[in-house]
């Protein structure tokens, strides 16, 4: 995910969030609205990640926890947790997802120019899952490459690691495919 | 300017033409009244012959005067399409791009003389009770400008139409209509096959903006169904009863398949809260609406529904050029080509079926001397057969060739790195590695097969089709591929269950029964797996072992008894919340890996189920019972 | 009931011509030398049927079309070209304007009256 200057003086539109005891950031523009917790439908056999569906206005969305692969602590849901219904490039397509957020902030501006590269040292998170850092009164502010994140996971292990032994069993009915 | 650059532009547009030319020859196959693509058959070939002719190709535009010739005996209705004149003009096609490659190519005439038998040998179509049916729309500013529509019925009534009506259904409500439009539209019916030159005359002065069907009788019934109508049977679908055929984009079907699986989630909302009301007054509006609801839920899919010999016409075409290319002739025969599906899986087999039939002419069949020699017919056979089994469409695709060889494909799958050289393997497992991507059994690339796209295609296409396949193969004997294809992909009548609180649809389609869990399976670690219903040994699988269902199970679990592909198998559930009509939402990339699920639907609650797909879910539990057992 | 159709052409002979033919046919005809004039009679009666020729002095044929349907009673009365253009192009644009229909001259006595009988309804 890269920073799309969205008007004249470069700025985008940010929707900070907290998330792990963290604060982090993810464009406006891809934020389609902010519910409050909904029931989640358990999917059998996917990942921590993406563990389960919701509806959403007649829909069906994957909710995911951007903790698992931030390495984040994960916490039970407070009174402010929301889910951030957004819009993520995966496989080349534009698809609906819900995030869990322990609480979401505001829409703010920053200023690119302001953000900084991620360091290489010292850095909590894997370091190819962040896009940037900036400074939000006067907080260190986060923007997950969420691009990045939803890529790796369709690369990696595909959603089904908790059955592992099944999928080998059946390795032959089913090929990896690329 | 050279002479170059005209010829040049020549024989591109006239390759363009005959491409187009080969494909609505082949759709009129398939829809051999589609009066608008006789028509436009026939521009093709006037175009053709026009332009053949003026940029001196005399052999092209003579050739092209006896097709045409054909043609205009089928545009005013003196000759009927049928497989025989498509074989016959595919032919001609064939040579026309002959033709343009090699200037004199013979082998014209021959062509040109099996049209002329054939037109002769088509009885003029008899004056009989047969109708041909008109349906024309003028202009909409025709009142505007003067036009007078009841003058051009007074014209076709004095050219013999009878039974001219107007066509309603494009009027708007009376707040929305403007008076100087005009909305309606006619049909009517004639007795005889007029021609389109003579129909036109009535037209004079409302050419402009005018569209005009003249259809041929298309069945023996048509014209009965006229004379002694019938109430309508709404599971008539695409085989043209009660005459009146009516054309609409195939994008209009997709929404209006979409607008019935929101009508149905809403019916199942209101269902609900008309549930936790209860008011007598409001449930009976509520089963109205259910009832309603299900009808027109039967109606679109029955509307969508598209017979097999839609894209069978391709694969004749295909089976004949297989057959010159080859250089060997082998029969290839279609059975329940009535055989319907939803439009999408239809349109989307074939492609992948295609593939199927040209692996097997091009590795199936053996050379003649082959199969004499093993005493078989000399003649190869290839069968397409389709038929109906339960809310399925089986349709298969066998060869009487040498059948698939065994070794062949697991050394191949071994170089490729697809299996270990230990690996054991059934035949059945042999069989799908055919279908891995990259694997290809053609020790040769010919010209046929092995272009790259391979059986993984196949494989890919049905899946995405929520179906399965399946090959079977006997050495010596042939080989068959086996699609088993859902009847319509929006839409499913489902059985909704709860385990631990989580709810879960199975397809209605294969259920066979329900019987509660005795008691002695009770336990979830009881070894028995298997339940005796009638005297009859059926295997069952406890579902929340493989959907890992959290917490205890219910007292009096229940097993739905379904059948598979291996039989019957009962699925173990904590109880059965009853039937539900399901709404299919596809999963997303980031769960579609998932094979236990078919997709998702939402609960008249709002809540979201996931539909199992029994198949995997059989297979999934079989591969946990072995390692059980091994591991024992 | 007797119909009124409106001839309009530059040549005094055609108009007379095309008079003759119609009121043998039991007509009422009036003739009009160029759009402008015929857009002035009009003004004072409205006819069932107009047949216009396109190239004229003043106001030609497609002209006096657009100016005629921008009258509202006017709408719904036919009107035919008849003239020795015969390109695509200026048919449409007649079309647009609000012609029913083009003919082209020369024309003969019978094929005038089957098209008149024919946008009348007679």
């Amino acid at each position: 995910m890269t920073i799309h200057p969205e008007d004249t003086d470069g700025n985008v539109d940010l929707v900070t969030f907290r998330l792990g005891g963290e604060i982090c950031a993810v464009p406006a523009s891809q934020l389609r609205e902010v519910l409050e917790p909904v029931a989640m439908m358990r999917v059998p056999g996917a990942a921590e990640f993406v563990a389960g569906l919701i509806n959403v206005r007649g829909t069906v969305v994957p909710l995911s926890d951007l903790r698992v692969p931030l390495g984040m602590p994960r916490e039970p849901a407070g009174e402010h947790a929301r889910i951030m219904v957004m819009d993520i490039p995966v496989s080349g397509q534009s698809c609906v997802v819900g995030i869990l957020a322990d609480a979401v902030h505001e829409v703010t501006r920053l200023d690119p120019e302001k953000c900084e590269q991620v360091p290489t040292v010292g850095a909590r998170w894997p370091q190819r899952f962040v896009s940037a850092v900036g400074r939000w009164k006067g907080d260190l502010v986060t923007l997950p490459d969420l691009a990045t994140i939803f890529e790796d996971f369709l690369d990696g292990f595909d959603g089904r690691t908790t059955l592992t032994g099944a999928r080998r069993a059946t390795k032959i009915q089913e090929p990896e495919r690329a | 300017m050279t002479d170059e650059e005209p010829n040049a532009i020549f024989r591109n547009e006239a390759e363009t033409l005959v491409e187009t030319l080969e494909e609505r020859l082949l759709r009129l196959e398939a829809t051999p009244g589609d009066a608008d693509l006789i028509d436009a058959v026939f521009r093709d070939l006037h175009t053709l012959k026009g332009s053949g002719a003026m940029f001196g190709r005399h052999d092209v535009a003579n050739f092209l005067h006896g097709f045409e010739t054909a043609f205009e005996a089928v545009r005013e209705g003196r000759a009927k399409v049928n497989e025989q004149l498509i074989a016959i003009s595919l032919a001609a096609k064939d040579h026309i791009a002959n033709l343009l490659s090699k200037p004199g190519a013979d082998g014209g005439d021959a062509i040109l003389n099996q049209l002329a038998v054939y037109l002769e040998g088509t009885p003029q179509t008899p004056q009989d009770s047969r109708l041909w049916h008109l349906t024309f729309k003028l202009a909409p500013d025709t009142l505007a400008l003067g036009g007078r529509p009841e003058a051009i019925i007074d014209d076709l009534r004095s050219l013999g139409f009878r039974d001219i009506r107007a066509l309603l259904g494009d009027v708007p409500p009376l707040s929305k209509i403007d008076p100087e439009r005009l909305y309606i539209s006619w049909e009517a019916w004639i007795d005889r096959d007029i021609g389109r030159d003579e129909i036109l005359t009535a037209f004079l002065f409302h050419e402009d903006g005018l569209e005009l069907t003249l259809a041929p009788p298309i069945e023996e019934a048509t014209a009965r169904d006229l004379e002694d109508p019938k109430p309508d049977s709404t599971r008539s679908p695409a085989n043209g009863r009660g005459g009146a055929l009516m054309r609409v984009p195939a994008e209009r079907l997709d929404e209006m398949m979409d607008r019935v699986g929101e009508l149905v989630i809403a019916e199942a909302r209101l269902r609900e809260a008309a549930a936790r009301i209860g008011e007598s007054g409001l449930s009976s509006i509520v089963e109205d609406i259910s009832r309603l609801t299900s009808g027109m839920r039967e109606t679109t899919m029955s509307v969508r529904m598209t017979p097999i010999s839609a894209i069978t016409g391709r694969f004749r075409r295909l089976a004949h050029d297989l057959a010159g290319k080859l250089g060997r002739h082998f029969d290839f025969v279609i059975e329940g080509e009535k055989t319907e599906l939803d439009k999408t899986v239809v349109e989307r087999l074939a492609e992948p079926l295609m593939h199927i039939i040209r692996n097997a002419a091009d590795h199936g069949l053996e050379d003649p001397s082959l199969r004499s020699a093993a005493g078989k017919p000399a003649t190869g056979t290839i069968r397409l057969e389709a038929r109906y089994a339960g809310a399925e469409v089986l349709i298969s695709l066998s060869d009487d060739g040498r059948g698939l060889d065994r070794e062949a494909i697991r050394m191949r799958a071994v170089e490729r790195g697809l299996i270990a050289s230990s690996a054991t393997l059934s035949d059945e497992e042999i069989f799908g590695l055919i279908f891995e991507p990259g694997f290809s059994t053609a020790a040769e690339v010919t010209d046929l097969s092995g272009r790259g796209v391979g059986m993984d295609v196949v494989r890919r296409t049905i899946d995405e089709l929520r179906g399965t396949v399946e090959v079977s193969s006997e050495p010596g004997y042939g080989t068959s591929v086996s699609l088993r294809l859902p009847l319509t992909l929006a839409i499913i009548d489902g059985l909704l269950v709860d385990l631990a609180g989580e709810r879960f649809v199975l397809p209605l389609a294969a259920v066979l029964e329900i019987v509660e869990l005795p008691a002695e399976h009770g336990h979830p670690t009881s070894r028995n797996a298997f339940l005796d219903i009638r005297d009859t040994l059926v295997p069952f699988l406890r579902l929340r072992d493989l959907l890992e269902s959290p917490g205890e199970p219910a007292p009096f679990q229940k097993v739905i008894v379904v059948s598979s592909a291996d039989g019957r198998v009962g699925l173990v559930v904590d109880r059965i919340i009853g039937s539900n009509q399901t709404v299919i939402k596809q999963l997303s990339p980031l769960h579609s890996g998932l094979k236990l699920f078919s997709g998702a639907t939402i609960l008249g609650d709002g809540g979201v189920a996931l539909i199992l797909d029994i198949p995997q879910l059989v297979h999934r539990g079989r591969c946990l019972a072995e390692r059980a057992q091994e591991a024992a | 009931m007797t119909r009124t159709v409106l001839v309009v052409d530059d040549s005094p002979s055609v108009r007379q011509m095309m008079a003759n033919t119609l009121k043998g046919a039991g007509f009422v005809v009036v003739t009009a030398a160029d759009g402008q004039e015929a857009l002035d009679v009009c003004g004072r009666l409205r006819p069932d049927a107009v047949v216009t020729d396109q190239n004229m002095p003043r106001l030609d044929g497609i002209g006096f079309c657009r100016a005629f349907r921008t009258t509202p009673q006017n709408l719904g009365v036919p009107i035919i070209f008849l003239s020795t253009e015969s390109e695509d192009a200026i048919k449409q644009k007649a079309r647009a304007a609000g012609a029913i229909g083009w003919m082209i001259k020369p024309f003969d006595q019978a094929k005038l009256l089957a098209v008149i009988n024919r946008v009348l309804g007679a």
